[in-house]
């Protein structure tokens, strides 16, 4: 082995080495309530009355928790770290405050402050339309710009959402994931606490994203925030979520539930970068349904969490739909990123992309999993799936688990992938022409990534590049 | 078919004389197996394997496995016995269900040291080889129903190459199933020397031609074992009669700088599970697959192909063609497994499914698990129809669409059927042109 390639792994294992110092603080809260560990009815039935729910939505969660029990622990995937959960040992409800913020200096000093460490209100100022920042189980603070309200465009936390559009939410809520859709949709659907509610009006392009923020603080948290964005015919809206958390020696929980509904000639794109500290547990079902003409995008990048199963899905229901999925996993010491995507074409003359690519180090393992399936009816329909693994490091693994099931001849389904380490001939060809090794490098990884961080708004895709630059370059010399 | 019954009374309480069959370690190997079938759940619905056929129709109601087998006669026997009179095969052994083995062997094979015989023969005369093999690539901790085959199995064939001997011709095994309602556990054990070479066709006939009397039944192993720097040809040709549900799990292990060619045809049964996979053991082993399935009627087909990478610089290729016509179904799904010690691998696979109709369904699952970064892996998988273009082009030359079609079929098929002995091209070709019929 070169030096080169030797330099290669010892500078991508440093990546989100830094992670204790700049996300995983927490801080010492006295919250508002805090419920027992563990799980029952009586917990389900004390988050509903604490939330003033409406009986409907309480009778759904108790329904959910019965599902939830009675439905056994994924069998596939990775069974082990699966098993290893113990439900009884997490906080289902933590409400850090009473009052939500509607500016920043409502927020209590503490919560702010790490909030501005992660750079939120920066980040607002300069290119948000709405905020929405999440603390353990509730939304602590929430804004959006004047202009968007006026166009009549809804960005609410989820439990705001419920008490002021009841009727939208009783007609969409558990309609793309219903409730025994999973164990973890169950789970969410019993206890689930704020997330964002988003409904954009007909013809309405909310330019500029809308972003949530998922920061988890306590030990042996599980948070289970809950999605439904809704963009009406001809609508256009973009919406980020980011998460991240302390470091703790035990582990907490994230089971959120994301539903999308694209109606006719609307486009959603829905980005997530989702950095959990590594004793996460990160099992999420999100999916869309995109109808005639629409778009859905879902742009998923996972470099956190010790587990995560995560595979976005779009549900093609509605005539000449379009999906697009791209997935990036990046998976370091002890991490298993078991992501993926799932393409549903149900309706003639739909369309879709997946591109995943994944890195795995040191004794990382990320695994796709696709499904990519053309029902009888979904004529002249196309698929195309990519997958690309990077490999660094001698423990590094990599599995591929796509499935492809067509059920109608008139439709062209490609798959292709492919796994390597770093080629030495491309870091060799770099250097001859005069680039140092760590730029060589830099320029490899960064154009290994470069389809999914040129995606992403442009703050994000500096972020991110400078995340792994930083990292790279911390170790040179 | 198999109900809960069936599970619920496992075949244990059958007699079957199979399992009083052979010596004493060869009937405590049976019994080990019935207590392993028994005891192994049937697998689960919609776990990996299973997700797209029914495990239930392969378990068996005892009554069927006692059925007397029938005398069977497949029309392939008289092209094969004509093959090995005129010297085209070096070897032909008639297998009717593992009840009677017959086999022809040409005086020159049996000069060169080279077994073709029953397996319960080669139990007694060369023990030491059947011991050291048998059992040792598939066995109970495989599945329930390789336990199955490993109790029941009657009679089955072995076949051994010296080291350093090349068998030019190649050997003809042509195993046949029973008529509805009976059932057929056969079995194979091969192996190849050092240094040696053989081709052997190995083809599964017979069968229930229609489901109108009932099911017949097929579960069958094949063991074949490549040794250092050995060349093997290995034809599967899978053509039982549309009323057979049949089941096919193969297993090979190959040494330092052994070649394997596999080829499977898949043409045969109502429902036809064929699981194929090599373990590349030993540094420069080389294996290749080159698979053809065409499914016609109502035909449910449900393959596997795995490459299993246990040592570094060790190369693999799959291609594996699908064409479906009708309401057939196919499903795919193929590994490639490269272990943690397994550096500087090279690895690749390729399903392509051809869809000839509306109602036909192709699922294609190619997966890969990569343990070291030492590798240079692809796989890639394409589902969808003829190329209009391609028709066009013919059809504008004055060639009925029809035959355009027939054409376009015949030359995405050559590719896989040259890769059979020439002798058996021409029934290839044959059968292809038949399921093309009526278009």
């Amino acid at each position: 082995m070169t030096d080169a390639v030797q330099r290669q792994k010892d500078d991508l294992s440093q990546l989100n080495n830094d992670y204790a110092t700049r996300y995983g603080f927490h801080d010492p809260v006295d919250y508002f309530h805090k419920g027992a560990r563990g799980i029952s009815h009586e917990v389900v039935e004390m988050i509903s009355k604490m939330k003033n729910e409406p009986r409907w939505m309480a009778e759904i969660r108790h329904h959910a928790l019965d599902v939830f029990n009675s439905k056994p622990t994924p069998r596939w995937g990775n069974t082990k770290l699966l098993n290893e959960i113990v439900y009884e040992n997490i906080y289902y409800f933590m409400k850090p405050i009473e009052q939500q913020g509607k500016s920043w200096d409502d927020v209590p000093e503490y919560i702010r402050r790490t909030f501005d460490k992660l750079g939120i209100p920066e980040a607002e100022k300069n290119f948000l339309g709405g905020v929405s920042a999440q603390y353990e189980s509730e939304v602590v603070y929430h804004s959006m710009r004047e202009d968007l309200t006026k166009k009549g465009v809804v960005f609410l936390d989820m439990d705001a959402g419920l008490r002021e559009y009841p009727e939208i939410i009783k007609k969409y809520f558990g309609t793309v994931i219903p409730t025994d859709d999973n164990k973890f949709a169950a789970l969410n659907t019993a206890v689930w606490s704020g997330g964002s509610f988003i409904y954009v009006p007909p013809g309405v392009d909310v330019a500029v994203p809308l972003q949530a923020y998922f920061r988890i603080n306590a030990e042996n948290m599980g948070q289970f925030e809950r999605t439904l964005i809704i963009a009406d015919k001809g609508a256009r809206v973009h919406y980020i979520e980011g998460c991240t958390a302390p470091v703790y020696s035990t582990d907490s929980l994230h089971s959120a539930v994301v539903e999308l509904i694209a109606l006719e000639d609307s486009y959603i794109r829905y980005t997530t970068i989702q950095n959990w500290a590594r004793n996460i547990y990160n099992l999420v079902t999100k999916r869309a349904t995109a109808h005639k003409n629409a778009t859905v995008e879902w742009v998923d990048g996972n470099l956190g969490s010790r587990l995560t199963m995560k595979y976005p899905c779009i549900q093609l229901v509605g005539e000449g739909a379009r999906g697009e999925i791209l997935s990036v996993a990046f998976a370091g010491q002890d991490q298993h990123q078991d992501a993926g995507a799932k393409v549903i074409h149900a309706a003639p003359n739909t369309s879709s992309r997946i591109t995943s690519k994944s890195i795995s180090k040191d004794n990382g393992r990320a695994s796709y999993r696709g499904l990519a399936k053309i029902h009888k009816n979904a004529t002249n329909s196309k698929i195309s799936v990519e997958c690309d693994a990077l490999l660094i490091g001698e423990d590094a693994r990599s599995d591929t688990y796509p499935t492809m099931e067509i059920d109608n001849d008139q439709v062209r389904v490609e798959h292709e992938a492919r796994v390597s380490k770093v080629a030495e001939e491309q870091l060799f060809y770099l250097t001859s022409r005069g680039l140092t090794e760590d730029d060589a490098r830099l320029l490899i990884v960064n154009g290994f990534m470069e389809p999914f961080t040129k995606e992403l708004p442009l703050e994000y895709a500096v972020e991110l590049n400078r995340l792994i630059e930083l990292e790279m370059e911390g170790s040179i010399g | 078919m198999a109900t809960n019954t069936t599970t619920d009374n496992p075949i244990r309480e059958l007699n079957s004389p199979a399992l009083e069959r052979g010596p004493l370690w060869i009937r405590d190997l049976r019994k080990a197996s019935l207590e392993s079938f028994n005891t192994t759940p049937v697998p689960p619905r919609g776990l990996h394997l299973w997700r797209y056929t029914d495990p239930e129709k392969f378990l068996l109601k005892n009554d069927v496995i006692d059925t007397a087998f029938g005398e069977h006669f497949d029309q392939a026997e008289e092209v094969e016995l004509k093959h090995f009179e005129d010297g085209t095969l070096a070897g032909l052994v008639i297998d009717n269900g593992g009840r009677q083995i017959d086999v022809r062997l040409s005086g020159d094979l049996a000069q060169m040291g080279v077994v073709v015989m029953p397996l319960s023969e080669a139990i007694e005369s060369h023990r030491e080889l059947v011991e050291k093999h048998l059992y040792q690539t598939v066995n109970n901790t495989t599945g329930k129903f390789e336990a199955m085959n490993g109790a029941l199995w009657n009679d089955g064939i072995f076949v051994y190459i010296p080291d350093n001997k090349t068998v030019e011709r190649p050997i003809h095994l042509l195993r046949e199933a029973g008529r509805a309602n009976s059932a057929a556990f056969p079995r194979l054990l091969v192996v190849v020397g050092q240094n040696a070479e053989v081709t052997l066709v190995d083809e599964y006939a017979g069968g229930a031609p229609s489901t109108e009397d009932g099911f017949a039944y097929c579960n069958a192993v094949v063991e074949l074992i490549g040794g250092q720097d050995s060349r093997t040809r290995y034809i599967s040709l899978q053509r039982q009669g549309q009323g057979t549900i049949s089941y096919l799990t193969h297993r090979a292990r190959i040494a330092k700088g052994a070649t394997m060619l596999t080829v499977p045809f898949a043409f045969g049964g109502s429902i036809s599970k064929q699981n194929f996979g090599v373990n590349l053991n030993g540094e420069g082993a080389n294996s290749k697959m080159v698979g053809l399935l065409f499914g016609t009627g109502r035909q449910h087909f449900d393959n596997h192909t795995m490459h299993h990478h246990s040592v570094g610089q060790t190369f693999s290729d799959i291609d594996f063609k699908v064409v479906l016509r009708d309401k057939a179904r196919s499903a795919y799904t193929g590994l490639i497994r490269i272990d943690h010690s397994a550096k500087t691998c090279e690895a690749y696979q390729e399903n392509r499914n051809l869809l000839l109709n509306r109602g036909t369904r192709a699922e294609t699952i190619p997966e890969l698990e990569i343990l070291n970064e030492d590798v240079s892996c692809s796989h890639g998988a394409t589902v969808g129809p003829l190329d209009e273009m391609e028709v066009f082009y013919l059809m504008a030359r004055g060639i009925a669409r029809e035959e355009a079609v027939r054409m376009i079929v015949s030359g995405y098929v050559r590719s896989t059927i040259t890769m059979a002995p020439e002798d058996l091209q021409e029934r290839l070709s044959a059968v292809i042109a038949d399921r093309l019929g009526d278009l």
